[in-house]
């Protein structure tokens, strides 16, 4: 197996959100982009001279604002700096924290601030993923990310029943979570009684998924601050949280590849066997104290909790129907709220390991884990079932595995 | 009234037929019930038939609506002035639509322009308060060369008869109507004062026969620029926010290729042309310069289908426009996946179900192609595929 070779350690050292909403026409991208930029200089205790690289990411197709990295610079303080700019569909904030963590870990850059934005309001989300959903082909069918593949599955592996209580299930613990988090931008004060209510008459959007089970399009930016191993032994404002690894993989060149007679191994699944080999994490259910997944729909977010954690037949659902990934379960998901709160898209894959990060720090506030948090896994989705999966360290004493 | 977010739920539905856009609503033909509980609420009923509206309360039942929306009264206000997002609201069954929700979506903005609340203190502002402050908001710069006489007639409380005279960069304001007029407006004192203070539009008011205009209609439009705007005294004026509206309409051109290029030549022909990789094997659809599997280059076309098996499927409800049409969808419409005979397990094509076929699907349905009448090597050459049930294989 090859080995993900890192030069020297990288830290996660300021973290800056905005508030998520479908209202922000009191910004504008760079004002949005700067109120999360200054938050994380603030949570750094730096400067923007301190600052060596900046990477920048959002999805264009969706505000079809080109180049906005130039306008975004009076947020982002990229004047006269490095820069660089991602754009992955849904894993662009995912894959802008791997590009962060590489360019620190590579020598390069001693500090590095990546940024992740997008104002979903101002343009077509659906629309605009239609579009790029396969350059020549099918394009017309396109619906964007919403299906009720996964949802007909369930069902037909689960049954009816079970399969629709556990998405709700998981919805509804969502926004209980999301409650918590004053930042996110539905809180719907849903209860567990509402389930059945739900199950029958949220409007459908396709097949079994309804428009409950479905995340928001959100206005929204978060920025992260990262720096080398030696820079934080000369002290740091915030207790620093660790990039042990990561992985980023997509597998499929197209989505029908994903719907012929057998399912293919989901790459989901792939990433995290291929991680925790390397990582020498035999029991990641055991292992992490958190895990922050992108979560698009109730009925993803459940079926991808086996695949990510390597779950067999109904594990994950008796996990799930024990509370188990509750807040103050076994092994708590998304105590942010999720994607299916809060979804503002080139940030939302980053929201996730800076959420982790601060749970790690012990300073998540209202949806801050009871228990001590050391380990914690984050996630990205996007297009095509790619996959990013990272591991988050408190102390930075994990044992190198050797691979030949 | 209880009023929510500064006004009340009967405001909204009084200021219906002033905010309706007829020319947008030619060819809608629809009843929509309105139910919103609580403090404040009640039912409503709007009728849109070719371009008009009727707009009544409704005692007991909502019948004969295509389309009902129930909510309580505050979320009703909250969604019709942003300030609650509409679909955050379906979504948390606060506002619940008891047939096609693509309606509240699409249409009712169309054909609605959007509600504004009434601002509270302008309503103490008389007619005549406002022609008092003319002359003081007189712009001599924006009328240079300007020679015209304007008047006004303004029925009821706080109104009068007025000559506003324009010349040599100078203006006047006489009582009573001189003659001859450039132009004269008749209306309410309180149309008046409501344009003046922004929370009546000047063309909504006239375009819904509340402003009179006789003489130059030009001139009549061209006032505005000669005065400041008006501010009522006291009131602070809130920040106001732009948005710009653009609308993108783009024409894209993408090549295939020469390998991929054989499917849409191939379609053209009313056959499905597939690629097979020398090393695994499998049938790629459409045909790929390499296996991104086994990193080779694939050379052979085989021709697969026309007929396959359904393997999923998704009856699509939600009404998303058709990105290369800008159309709204008709739904419900069912997407299938196929993987046409001859072709490896994991080649499936995504294509459109015939509309009457939907009752009847299933997995393992066997399929055939509905092909264009005329064929032009586009994905437009196959419309979908029907049941194929002669062979009485479902």
């Amino acid at each position: 197996m090859k080995m993900h070779v890192k030069n020297r350690n990288v830290a996660i050292i300021g973290i800056g959100q905005t508030s998520f909403s479908s209202h922000k026409e009191d910004q504008n991208q760079a004002e949005m982009v700067q109120e999360a930029v200054i938050r994380a200089l603030a949570d750094a205790g730096l400067k923007i001279g301190d600052i060596d690289c900046i990477v920048h990411g959002n999805m264009e197709l969706f505000e079809m604002q080109f180049a906005p990295d130039l306008w975004h610079s009076l947020g982002t303080g990229a004047y006269g700096k490095d820069e660089y700019r991602i754009t992955t569909g849904g894993t662009t904030g995912a894959t802008l924290v791997c590009a962060a963590d590489n360019l620190v870990a590579s020598g390069l850059y001693n500090t590095v601030l990546a940024i992740g934005m997008e104002k979903l309001q101002e343009g077509n989300t659906t629309g605009g993923i239609t579009n790029m959903a396969d350059p020549l082909w099918f394009r017309n069918l396109q619906t964007g990310a919403l299906t009720g593949t996964t949802a007909q599955e369930m069902i037909d592996e689960f049954g009816e029943e079970r399969a629709k209580r556990a998405a709700m299930r998981y919805r509804i613990m969502m926004d209980k979570h999301a409650m918590l988090n004053p930042r996110a931008h539905r809180r719907f004060g849903l209860e567990y009684s509402q389930m059945e209510d739900l199950m029958a008459n949220s409007p459908p959007l396709v097949g079994e998924l309804r428009l409950i089970h479905m995340c928001s399009q959100s206005d929204g930016a978060c920025a992260m601050i990262f720096t080398s191993e030696e820079k934080v032994k000369q002290g740091t404002k915030n207790p620093p949280v660790w990039i042990r690894d990561h992985i980023q993989i997509h597998r499929e060149e197209t989505i029908p590849n994903l719907f012929g007679f057998n399912k293919p191994e989901v790459t989901h699944h792939y990433a995290a066997r291929t991680l925790f080999a390397r990582n020498g994490i035999q029991d990641p259910v055991a292992y992490f104290d958190v895990f922050e997944m992108y979560d698009p729909s109730a009925w993803w977010a459940v079926d991808w909790l086996r695949e990510f954690f390597l779950l067999k037949g109904d594990e994950h659902l008796r996990m799930l129907e024990a509370g188990d990934f509750d807040l103050d379960g076994r092994i708590p998901i998304n105590p942010s709220g999720g994607v299916i709160a809060s979804n503002p898209i080139g940030a939302t894959a980053m929201l996730r390991p800076a959420e982790a990060a601060l749970q790690i720090r012990g300073d998540a506030g209202g949806h801050q884990i009871k228990k001590e948090v050391r380990h914690a896994l984050a996630s990205g989705f996007g297009g095509t079932f790619w996959s990013v999966l990272m591991i988050l360290e408190k102390e930075l004493n994990w044992q190198e595995v050797s691979h030949d | 009234m209880t009023e929510y977010f500064g006004t009340t739920v009967a405001d909204i539905f009084a200021t219906m037929p002033k905010r309706f856009k007829p020319e947008e609503a030619k060819e809608v033909d629809i009843a929509i019930g309105y139910e919103a509980t609580g403090e404040g609420g009640g039912k409503w009923k709007a009728t849109i038939k070719h371009g008009t509206l009727k707009v009544e309360t409704v005692e007991g039942e909502l019948t004969d609506c295509k389309t009902t929306i129930h909510t309580d009264a505050e979320t009703f206000v909250g969604v019709t002035l942003g300030m609650i997002g509409a679909l955050d609201a379906l979504s948390s069954q606060k506002l619940r639509v008891a047939g096609d929700p693509k309606f509240l979506m699409l249409l009712l903005p169309k054909i609605f322009t959007p509600y504004v609340a009434p601002a509270k203190k302008p309503d103490a502002v008389t007619a005549r308060d406002i022609i008092a402050t003319l002359a003081e908001r007189f712009r001599p710069e924006k009328a240079e060369g300007v020679a015209m006489t304007i008047g006004y007639d303004l029925a009821g409380e706080g109104g009068g008869r007025w000559t506003i005279i324009i010349r040599d960069g100078k203006c006047a304001v006489r009582e009573g109507l001189a003659d001859p007029l450039t132009v004269k407006m008749t209306m309410e004192a309180k149309t008046y004062a409501g344009m003046m203070v922004g929370t009546i539009e000047a063309v909504t008011a006239f375009t819904s026969g509340q402003v009179k205009i006789e003489g130059d209609m030009a001139a009549a439009g061209a006032t505005a620029k000669y005065f400041r705007k008006y501010v009522v005294p006291g009131a602070t004026e809130a920040e106001e926010l732009i948005s710009l509206r653009v609308t993108n309409s783009i024409e894209q051109r993408f090549a295939t290729g020469p390998v991929m290029g054989r499917w849409f030549a191939g379609i053209r022909e009313k056959k499905f042309l597939a690629n097979r990789c020398p090393k695994c094997g499998r049938t790629q659809i459409p045909p790929r310069e390499i296996c991104a599997w086994c990193r080779v280059r694939v050379h052979e076309f085989v021709e697969v289908g026309p007929k396959g098996v359904v393997t999923h499927f998704d009856i699509v409800y939600f009404a998303s426009p058709d990105p290369l049409t800008g159309a709204v969808r008709d739904t419900p419409y069912a997407t299938v996946y196929v993987v046409l005979d001859g072709a490896t397990e994991r080649e499936a094509i995504t294509v459109d179900l015939k509309k009457e076929d939907i009752p009847r699907l299933k997995e393992g349905a066997r399929v055939r192609p509905v092909w264009a009448e005329v064929t032009t090597g586009s994905y437009r050459d196959l419309i979908g595929v029907e049941l194929d049930e002669e062979e009485g294989s479902l």
